[in-house]
């Protein structure tokens, strides 16, 4: 049988506000396959980041499961090779340039070899950045910054890729050209997206889509 | 490399990019505080050098005495004379005197040396500020130069010398007669410790006058400059002791080799407690530099809170995290220092020119080179204090980094990725 690349069972989390709890997730379930693409749409403030925040690992549900392949691992050193992760605002680092930005993840992994180097350089030129690698975050223009994130949450081929509103501070035709090179990147390495948007076009394109409402995804 | 360490040096010295400021303030005030560390310490390391050569000037590197008189010189010269290491030993008796001249009495230390063996021993010609050495007979006397000026003596003048013996005769109802001595030289040490009154006369007069038959006090021995005085010390005292036990040497209570170090113990304590006090009050100013290192890796820490909820999303565990920040405080303490050392070293090369400059500017050369005796800075960087320096600052800036690294890594990544 073959294992769930990520299973999320009855996912909550709440946050206290005041004296009251916001109940943000109530009870979330999601089971995805390897290779697979979901979209999740939802209102601002719905939990959408809170949910990708939980499936990375980066914080622990109030209640509920969570498996990568089928293991409840989900500790650092796992996630530097089984999870990448995209922003909206980007968070590359500004003292480094594009290409040690992208290099930065395999450096979690341990030291570098030539092989590393030439992925990054490969990255670099399949985001279209061949001839920048060499300037600093704030030498780039938006979309390109947001294309070396891509490249760096694809440096270590993880097994799945979170894009947290990654269109999110880029003009209409900058963001197209990004979700398509996500789309076109997770499909050539079948790496599992899961693709947090506003946007109905792109949620679209997903091979499944669901809707956040009121603390639980909806298919 | 690891990533904490790459990164750590990245944001502290970013390539193409121009030295952040954060950079520049925290070295240069390591810098500052390490600099001034060296300067002041081997500056004092350099008085206190000079002032231990003057010491081994005076006393000898070695001087052996016993607790009454040395009863057979000759011998003992002999036996220590055998000692691999010794160069020359000369003899010498001492005691207190009044010396008057012109009705101006004083009570200066006196001291009876071996006129022909003395310059083996003693570089005395280098201190001699009027007369000449050779014309030290026994009829002759040499003033240290302070007292020489409260007598208004001068080289030439006849001195009074009254000594103890004057006073044991009159007891027996007889009278002896103060001796009279020519000033054949004077001269002066440098320091105010060693420059105290003192009169220097022949050996034999010195015995004449203190009704000495062939005894002295003791003998000054100088050793070779390679070997060290202390261990020289237990060699002779091992000598003396195998010559006392074979017959060679008869018994004498308390006779014993001490070094210069040995016997100027409570000046030398005294010059370096100063010296440590020293150290110990400018390394508040690399503590203030320390402190000033950890607010500004405080704001740091803050000003990249994203960056650390990002790297916990690359996978970096919390210790990365810390050890990315307490590695800039390291760093930070490592290039302040290493710029600190350079710096006091520039100015140790350049530190005569300085103060030709400094003086001449303020018109102020004569009155430092009376004041102080030199013209030039001493310089002795002790390698010991250059490593006490070294190593505090190191762990000073290490401590710096630790209190921001602790915050950094007690950051929530999913807060951290949701500070604005
Ligand atoms: N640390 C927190 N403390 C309190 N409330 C929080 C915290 N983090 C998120 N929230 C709340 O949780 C809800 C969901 O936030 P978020 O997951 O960012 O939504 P989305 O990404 O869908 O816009 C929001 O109402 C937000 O105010
Ligand atoms: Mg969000």
């Amino acid at each position: 049988m073959s294992e769930l690349l990520l299973s999320a069972r009855a996912l909550r989390k709440a946050y206290p506000s005041g004296d009251r709890r916001i109940e943000v997730l109530r009870g979330v379930d999601l089971d995805m396959a390897d290779g697979e693409s979901i979209s999740i749409r939802g209102e601002s403030g719905s939990g959408k980041s809170t949910l990708l925040h939980l499936l990375a690992g980066l914080d622990r549900p109030d209640s509920g499961h969570l498996a990568w392949e089928g293991s409840a691992d989900t500790g650092a050193s796992r996630r530097a090779r089984f999870v990448g992760m995209v922003f909206q605002a980007f968070y590359l680092i500004p003292e480094l340039d594009a290409r040690q930005n992208v290099l930065m993840a395999r450096r979690m992994l341990g030291p570098l070899d030539g092989a590393a180097r030439e992925r990054a350089d490969q990255l670099l030129a399949k985001v279209g950045l061949a001839e920048r690698s060499h300037h600093l975050p704030s030498q780039l223009s938006g979309g390109e910054r947001q294309r070396v994130a891509v490249a760096r949450a694809l440096m270590n081929s993880p097994r799945v890729l979170l894009a947290d509103e990654p269109t999110g501070n880029l003009d209409e035709r900058t963001g197209d050209a990004v979700i398509e090179l996500l789309l076109g990147l997770c499909a050539d390495t079948r790496t599992g997206l899961i693709l947090v948007t506003h946007n109905a076009g792109y949620a679209a394109r997903a091979s499944r889509r669901f809707l956040l409402h009121l603390g639980v995804l909806q298919g | 490399m690891p990533w904490y360490l790459y990164l750590a040096l990245k944001q502290l010295f970013p390539s193409g990019r121009r030295l952040p400021f954060f950079t520049l303030i925290c070295v240069l005030s390591v810098a500052l505080g390490v600099g001034l560390l060296v300067v002041v310490l081997s500056v004092m390391g350099g008085f206190s050098f000079e002032l231990h050569r003057k010491m081994m000037d005076v006393t000898g590197d070695v001087q052996v005495r016993a607790s009454d008189f040395v009863r057979e010189p000759a011998a003992l010269q002999a036996v220590i004379e055998k000692v691999p290491g010794v160069l020359a030993t000369t003899p010498f008796a001492e005691g207190y005197v009044m010396i008057d001249f012109e009705r101006r009495p004083a009570f200066p230390t006196i001291e009876g040396i071996d006129t022909t063996r003395v310059r083996r021993v003693f570089p005395i010609d280098r201190y001699l500020i009027a007369g000449s050495f050779d014309a030290l007979d026994d009829d002759g006397v040499i003033l240290s130069s302070q007292l020489a000026a409260s007598l208004g003596a001068r080289v030439g003048s006849r001195v009074e010398v009254y000594t103890p013996l004057i006073v044991e005769k009159l007891k027996a109802d007889e009278v002896e007669l103060p001796t009279e001595l020519t000033v054949a030289a004077i001269f002066e040490v440098g320091h105010q410790q060693l420059d105290s009154s003192t009169v220097v006369v022949t050996l034999r007069r010195m015995q004449q006058l203190y009704g000495l038959s062939g005894e002295v006090h003791g003998i000054n021995v100088r050793i070779s400059p390679d070997i060290d005085a202390d261990q020289e010390a237990d060699r002779i005292n091992a000598a003396i002791g195998l010559a006392q036990r074979d017959g060679r040497l008869k018994p004498a209570p308390g006779l014993a080799a001490k070094s210069w170090k040995q016997v100027n113990r409570d000046f030398l304590w005294v010059l370096q407690l100063e010296k440590n006090m020293m150290l110990f009050i400018l390394l508040f100013v690399v503590l203030v530099a320390a402190f000033l290192t950890m607010s500004l890796l405080l704001v740091l820490v803050l000003k990249k809170t994203r960056e650390i909820g990002l790297l916990s999303a690359l996978g970096a565990s919390r210790r990365q995290v810390a050890l990315c920040f307490c590695l800039q405080g390291v760093g930070i303490g490592v290039a302040g220092t290493a710029s600190g050392l350079a710096l006091g070293f520039v100015f140790g090369h350049f530190r005569n020119d300085l103060v030709r400059l400094l003086t001449s500017l303020t018109g102020s050369q004569q009155l430092m080179e009376r004041f102080y005796q030199f013209s030039q800075l001493p310089w002795h960087a002790d390698p010991k204090d250059l490593g006490i320096v070294v190593f505090s600052a190191l762990a000073l800036s290490t401590l710096a980094g630790i209190i921001p690294a602790l915050i950094a890594a007690r950051m929530n990544p999913v807060e951290a990725l949701r500070h604005e």
